[in-house]
């Protein structure tokens, strides 16, 4: 039996471009990749792109132009599945790490200084799905190579992907690495979602919390160890919103609220 | 007035067009189009720590992550009185061998080699050209490699920290990376008589100027203190203002870079005609047969130059190897102060970013980033325009202006996400 290859598109937004160079740097299965699958659209690869009806759309990167949502509507459109690769796209990204706390008016100005703006209007970068739908979420930062490619293989086969519903800190625990909280350093490995492998703590290094904020149920009792290692929770919300934004940001509220009603 | 448009410029990094607007005959302008959002990155690292800075930063741009973070880092510990120790220091220059073979193979092979043999990617050469699209993927692999070795992962890797690395690679690793190395050499000099035998199109040529780390020890390499000229001035790396004079352009949001009221081109071009006598190895031998004067007016040239700047950087692979492994583990150096200014200068693969930072009690107080794509717009444009100016006036087609156009773009291997980490451009 013949499977038709799924059309597929590949897009960047604001960002650094590293989910698409992740792609690129399948390099043992990339031959592969473009043969199982029809990549109709990918620019940062290819000159022959057709712009037209997709199976799935992979989205990098976070809106911060008009321009850019406009683009993003129109691919949400005729796209069967939008899938959000990468930290931006699902997060916001650095660039999103002050959403919802206002000043941005005030940054851009000191960018820009007084120069006259005639281009598509700028706004405070936010994840595609502040604006579209989206079917599927493939965070990091960049996107983990395994956890693409098991993604794309399970998609072409059919089925629905798995990706990891706990923290950092339970990858960091299979590699059997001592934990860096113990050792006194601020680590985001227990809000962070899991899928690098732990690849910060395995160096000695503080997890960044590159991931985003994670999913799992337990959430609340590991930012609890967090406080009752002595951080404060503006510290906390400081030191991972710089990956996970907004995000975070809710995500520390939501845990407030619900000790508060306890 | 007729407009002549390139909307989307596909394979390069980050979201670009190329507009012409013609007067009658006349070529009116050429404009880079930079359509990449805004990030205001410096903006947005005032007030954290050193540490958390150095996470953000290489963020700005994927590919030239490493050099993102060692120009951070030599900033940084300037202004915190940092000196690291000697193993770090050749850790990070291993680290920027890895990254100058990724990048440079992703970009000869991946990106511009399709222009020159008239294919949409280098998956459509896959049939004719198989094998030099395994090589660039072999080598490719290898540079990310040394990269995940070094820095912890291919892209955005958190090893190399202020003061040195969380961790040191164990030798078994470092011997791998050397085996392979070897083995690759004549993959690399494959790449560069592949681009030597290129027939370069002589549209976009003019005289040019070109600006470049003057790598440690006087040899050849990727970081620095000072700043060579092709007009063979030499400058200060702290003073950079005075090199780059980032401007505002009144039509645009473009931050741009001129030297003396000039455009000046960075990359391996640059670098290799401010610094090629500095070759060693084969990468010497290939350099002295293919350098022409060419090399100063032709910007496509720069294909020809990350080919054998990349040889070269895998042909010091071995030896850095083998300093590295020699030397014990060091701890991390710690600050000796809180407060103090500092520049870092770094050759990325695309040419030389400027890290400036001021750290005030413990806490960044104002940073200042260069990157080399924004220092090369007004050079990108300058020979597009003359490119489509001697094109149209030879009667070549629409189809064929825009190529060329295309072409000259892609040689400067602009990097549109580094460009625009605080701008965005569009003209009209």
């Amino acid at each position: 039996v013949t499977r038709q290859s799924p059309k597929v598109g590949i897009y960047g937004f604001t960002g650094c471009a590293g989910d698409q160079l992740m792609i690129l740097n399948c390099e043992d299965q990339l031959v592969d990749l473009f043969g199982a699958t029809e990549i109709r659209s990918f620019l940062m690869a290819k000159s022959d792109n057709h712009e037209g009806e997709l199976d799935v759309a992979f989205i990098e990167g976070s809106i911060s132009t008009e321009e850019q949502l406009k683009r993003l509507k129109e691919i949400r459109e005729r796209a069967k599945v939008v899938i959000a690769i990468g930290t931006c796209a699902c997060h916001g990204g650095p660039q999103a790490m002050k959403l919802g706390e206002g000043g941005y008016e005030e940054r851009y100005k000191k960018v820009y200084g007084n120069a006259k703006i005639t281009v598509s209007k700028a706004f405070e970068a936010q994840p595609i799905d502040a604006f579209v739908k989206v079917d599927m979420y493939i965070p990091g930062c960049p996107i983990d190579k395994t956890e693409f490619l098991s993604a794309v293989s399970k998609l072409v086969a059919g089925r629905h992907p798995y990706l990891y519903k706990f923290p950092v800190c339970t990858e960091c625990k299979w590699k059997e690495n001592p934990c860096i909280l113990y050792a006194g350093k601020f680590c985001a490995g227990p809000l962070t979602k899991a899928g690098c492998g732990a690849i910060c703590p395995s160096h000695n290094l503080p997890c960044v919390g590159c991931w985003g904020p994670t999913d799992d149920l337990n959430v609340s009792s590991e930012y609890n160890l967090l406080k009752e290692k002595g951080y404060r929770p503006d510290e906390i919300l400081r030191k991972i919103r710089k990956f996970g934004g907004a995000n975070v940001a809710k995500l520390l509220k939501d845990i407030e609220a619900k000790e508060a009603k306890k | 007035m007729k407009e002549l448009n390139v909307e989307a410029l596909a394979r390069v990094e980050g979201d670009g067009g190329i507009t012409v607007t013609l007067d009658g005959k006349k070529v009116k302008s050429v404009t880079l189009d930079i359509h990449e959002g805004p990030r205001l990155i410096e903006q947005l690292v005032k007030g954290m720590t050193p540490a958390d800075d150095l996470n953000v930063v290489p963020r700005i741009c994927a590919i030239c992550t490493l050099s993102h973070k060692y120009a951070a880092i030599r900033g940084l510990e300037k202004a915190l009185g940092v000196t690291p120790p000697e193993k770090a220091q050749l850790m990070r220059e291993l680290m920027m061998l890895g990254e100058n073979i990724e990048s440079n193979s992703l970009h000869t092979f991946l990106l511009a080699l399709p222009d020159f043999l008239g294919y949409p990617s280098a998956i459509a050469m896959l049939n004719d050209y198989g094998d030099d699209v395994k090589r660039a993927l072999r080598l490719k692999k290898f540079g990310n490699h040394v990269m995940a070795v070094s820095s912890g992962r291919i892209v955005h890797g958190e090893n190399p920290i202020i003061g040195g690395f969380g961790k040191y690679p164990d030798k078994k690793s470092l011997e791998e990376i050397k085996l392979k190395a070897h083995e690759l050499v004549p993959d690399a000099v494959r790449a560069v008589e592949l681009f030597a035998t290129i027939d370069y199109p002589t549209a976009p040529e003019a005289d040019m100027v070109f600006m470049s780390v003057n790598a440690l020890r006087k040899q050849y390499g990727f970081a620095g203190e000072s700043i060579l000229i092709s007009n063979g001035k030499e400058a200060n790396a702290e003073d950079y203002k005075k090199l780059t004079n980032e401007r505002v352009v009144s039509h645009s949001f473009a931050k741009r870079s001129v030297y003396q009221d000039k455009p000046f081109t960075v990359g391996a071009n640059a670098r290799l005609v401010n610094m090629g006598k500095r070759l060693d190895g084969q990468a010497a031998d290939l350099f002295k047969e293919h350098y022409s004067d060419r090399w100063l007016k032709n910007p496509l040239m720069n294909n020809l130059a990350q080919a054998i700047e990349m040889l070269w950087s895998l042909e010091h692979i071995p030896d850095m190897v083998d300093k590295v492994a020699s030397l014990d583990n060091p701890p991390v150096e710690q600050p000796t102060r809180q407060t103090g200014s500092g520049t870092g200068a770094v050759e990325a693969p695309r040419g030389t970013l400027y890290h400036h930072y001021e750290v005030k009690d413990g806490l960044i107080e104002a940073a200042d980033i260069i990157t080399p794509t924004a220092q090369n717009l007004d050079d990108i444009e300058r020979h597009m325009k003359l490119t489509a100016e001697r094109m149209l006036a030879d009667g070549k087609r629409d189809e064929e202006v825009r190529l060329g156009l295309e072409m000259v773009a892609r040689a400067y291997d602009p990097c549109i996400s580094c460009a625009t980490h605080l701008v965005t451009l569009k003209r009209i």
